[in-house]
């Protein structure tokens, strides 16, 4: 029994150890920002000076690391009004999906605007 | 409580199965990191990436993947297919590898800096492919249902070669099939190559070819459980190893070899000429030794002067079902100037047999069951040795041919001829306890056991049916001046020794019969049952035992102890019973020849019928003596009791009907030596 115990204690501890999900990996520029993408099923190629995570694309000389994270660290989210909302262009999810603007729902997009391209977070 | 381990270390895979891991592709190598060990992944100037201390050149990556491919640390995968092998390299030890693939040629260089082991895992199948590893730290090679041919070789001949002079262990995945065949040509040493010690495991197959030199080759010891090594063939040993072998279990068959079946070096001469011999635990052993522990090894080899089994050192039998069959013939070696010969096991140093069972079967000229250069020591085990070549003789040029008869060996020194005797040893010979041993000579100049130093037997079974001596206590050089050169002795145990052209017991010395039961049968005048070296002041002294001596005992005999009387009226192939005294010693069968004239006439060194001896074509003497007074009965029907001498004697047995036999006393013996 002794052993039964010994056994499952080393499984908790084991499971502790695995029990870490990171579903995400964050990429991190030289300017500090940053930008998580959903690393399950996760494809990253390697085109000349770009690197291309899911939707995400870089500079490869941008780039400083990489890693993997369990929350969405992404940054850079800014919070806009409803009439650049408005004015927006297009929008894409995290997965490069372009999505109606009017129909957003919790997370993060990429909006295209006059003004340039910006990451916002929908609560 | 199995089942509950069973489903808690299940349960354990399916949540670790959940992890994450990111595979960076570099051509067709793949670097596996778990996210829990990834860290920051740094790029620099946007040409390269550092995961875990691994730099890759983003040029090179031709992907990056996450998926739940478990990971086990420290394993590195290799799967051949076809002309192409792929690689997988855990992420923990990407740092300190670095592998090469050039289609199914592929090459893995472990840093010096690797502080853990790492387990190399091999599968697949290719007809034109390889493995080559180089390192400084252990490791374990994995062969799991691996079929490797090395047609054109692009670092090694070998199919597997690994260059590191640590310990390897080598599992031969339980289940597995494993076929390893090398280049046809090349510098290899071996088809699997080891450079430092392999120590082989687990219940799966080996198979393994060598078509430049041996089939597997270490630099240093080779251990051995479970696994199952076929050699389908060599040009060399089948398999070849330094400091020492050791089997305890498992299986090793091999055929087709140019050379030995299984040979062990002292693998640094220069400082160990003579080996270290066995240390303890085999720490920092360089001894050449072999020890056979279990397991089952069955080896036919076919060349010339082949050895099945071969120790540089000592060769120690513990345990194990051991089949070995030479072949070959001789051959001459000139820089030696010397004849060489085959032998089921030989060994340069000291041999003991403890254990096991053991089946040798010698049919070349001058092949010999076993051969040893040091001591021999049996206290155990099951041995039957049979041999049937004739012996081989060499001209002063060195041409070798074969003889038909002993008596020719005479005109040949030593070194230019080589018999095809049952246990032939340069050191003492020893027989005790529970040792079993069976003998079988039929070719000329075939002794059945000899000793260039003295015999002693003090126990066991020993059964020897030659067409030479079957039981000669010899001396060379080295040791005639020892006291007990060319002595015979025993003082316990059983034996048998019939021979068909010489005497039943040779003694080129003393010739001590203490205890036991000796049955010994001469081939006829001049030969004799029991023989000393008269000539030279030698002599056979009485004192114990029971002896049954067909053929009568060298002139001289110093008797005591006991009676001893003798009768030359008695029949051939037919059950007589010993008593001393009023207790049956044991029940025994005479030879199929009462005559003399049916032996060897005029042997070397052998009387023609002097006084007192035999005349050819009379009976020969029965002689009989026993520690109280002999008796014998003949006709006897005997039921029960334990066989001896492969059936030709009975000890415990019931003995019914017979009549009595008239004895007279023993007071002479044959006239004349022998012969040698």
């Amino acid at each position: 029994m002794k052993k039964l115990f010994l056994f499952l204690a080393l499984m908790i501890g084991s499971l502790t150890a695995q029990a870490a999900d990171y579903t995400y990996l964050t990429f991190e520029t030289t300017d500090g920002a940053k930008v998580s993408v959903e690393a399950s099923s996760l494809t990253i190629t390697i085109s000349g000076t770009t690197l291309t995570a899911g939707s995400q694309s870089f500079t490869l000389s941008n780039l400083s690391k990489m890693y993997f994270s369990t929350s969405d660290e992404t940054t850079g989210i800014k919070a806009i009004s409803a009439e650049e909302l408005n004015e927006a262009t297009e929008v894409y999810d995290l997965n490069g999906r372009k999505v109606q603007k009017d129909q957003l729902k919790k997370g993060v997009y990429v909006i295209k605007t006059k003004n340039g391209n910006h990451k916002i977070a929908v609560k | 409580m199995k089942k509950i381990y069973a489903l808690l270390t299940t349960l354990l895979l399916t949540v670790t199965a959940g992890a994450q891991t990111l595979n960076v592709k570099v051509g067709n190598v793949t670097y596996q990191f778990p996210a829990s060990q990834c860290g920051d992944m740094t790029y620099t100037n946007g040409t390269t990436l550092t995961i875990l201390n691994k730099a890759f050149t983003l040029s090179d990556i031709s992907a990056m993947t996450v998926d739940n491919t478990e990971v086990t640390d420290g394993a590195i995968g290799v799967t051949y297919n076809g002309s192409s092998a792929t690689v997988t390299v855990a992420g923990n030890i990407a740092q300190y590898v670095t592998p090469t693939v050039s289609g199914a040629h592929v090459s893995i260089e472990q840093s010096s800096d690797v502080a853990e082991e790492i387990t190399y895992t091999l599968s697949g199948t290719s007809t034109d492919g390889e493995f080559y590893m180089s390192g400084s730290y252990k490791a374990t090679v994995e062969l799991n249902g691996l079929t490797l041919t090395n047609a054109t070789p692009v670092y090694s001949g070998a199919a597997v070669h690994i260059q590191n002079g640590k310990r390897i262990k080598v599992k031969v995945v339980t289940g597995t099939t494993n076929t390893l065949v090398d280049a046809a040509s090349g510098s290899q040493k071996g088809c699997l190559y080891v450079k430092g010690h392999a120590e082989f495991a687990q219940k799966g197959t080996l198979n393994v070819t060598g078509n430049v030199k041996h089939a597997i080759k270490t630099g240093e010891y080779i251990t051995l459980k479970n696994a199952t090594i076929n050699v389908l063939g060599a040009v060399g040993d089948g398999i070849n190893c330094g400091q020492f072998f050791q089997m305890e279990s498992g299986e090793i068959n091999i055929v087709g070899t140019s050379d030995d079946g299984i040979q062990c070096d002292i693998e640094d001469t220069e400082t160990y000429p003579s080996g270290t011999g066995e240390t303890t635990d085999h720490e920092d052993e360089d001894s050449g030794n072999i020890y056979l522990e279990g397991g089952t090894i069955n080896v036919t080899v076919s060349a010339d002067a082949a050895k099945g089994i071969k120790s540089e050192g000592d060769m120690r039998i513990s345990d194990g079902d051991i089949t070995v069959k030479t072949t070959g013939g001789g051959v001459w070696d000139s820089d030696k100037v010397k004849t060489k010969a085959s032998a089921c096991l030989g060994a340069d140093g000291n041999m003991t047999i403890s254990g096991g069972t053991l089946t040798l079967t010698s049919t070349g000229a001058g092949g010999k069951g076993i051969n040893v250069d040091g001591s021999f020591t049996a206290t155990g085990g099951t041995t039957t040795i049979s041999t049937s070549g004739n012996a081989v003789v060499a001209s002063s040029s060195g041409s070798l041919s074969t003889v038909s008869s002993s008596e020719q060996l005479d005109n040949y020194d030593s070194d230019y001829k080589s018999s095809p005797k049952g246990i032939k040893v340069d050191g003492a010979i020893t027989i005790s306890d529970d040792a079993v041993i069976s003998v079988t000579t039929t070719g000329a100049g075939g002794e059945g056991i000899e000793s260039k130093t003295y015999i002693n037997i003090t126990g066991g079974q020993t059964t020897i049916v030659a067409a030479d001596d079957a039981v000669n206590a010899s001396y060379n050089d080295d040791t005639k001046s020892l006291s007990n050169a060319g002595d015979f002795t025993i003082s316990g145990g059983y034996l048998y020794a019939y021979s068909t052209g010489n005497d039943g017991i040779d003694a080129n010395g003393n010739c001590y019969i203490k205890g036991g039961v000796v049955y010994a049968i001469g081939s006829g005048s001049p030969e004799v049952a029991i023989d000393a070296n008269s000539e030279e002041q030698k002599k056979l002294y009485i004192t114990g035992g029971t002896i049954i001596a067909v053929g009568g005992l060298e002139s001289g005999a110093s008797i005591s102890g006991g009676t001893c009387k003798y009768t030359s009226s008695w029949t051939a192939s037919s059950w007589y019973a010993l008593y001393n005294g009023s207790d049956l010693a044991l029940a025994f069968r005479t030879p199929a020849s009462s005559s003399s004239s049916g032996g060897n006439q005029g042997g070397p060194g052998g009387n023609q019928g002097g006084p007192g001896g035999n005349q050819g074509g009379s009976s020969q003497q029965l002689v009989v003596y026993t520690t109280s007074t002999p008796s014998l009965k003949s006709g006897i029907t005997v039921s029960g009791g334990t066989e001896y001498f492969g059936g030709m004697a009975n000890v415990g047995g019931t003995v019914t009907g017979g009549s009595s036999v008239t004895l007279s006393t023993y007071s002479g013996g044959n006239s004349g030596p022998g012969g040698h």
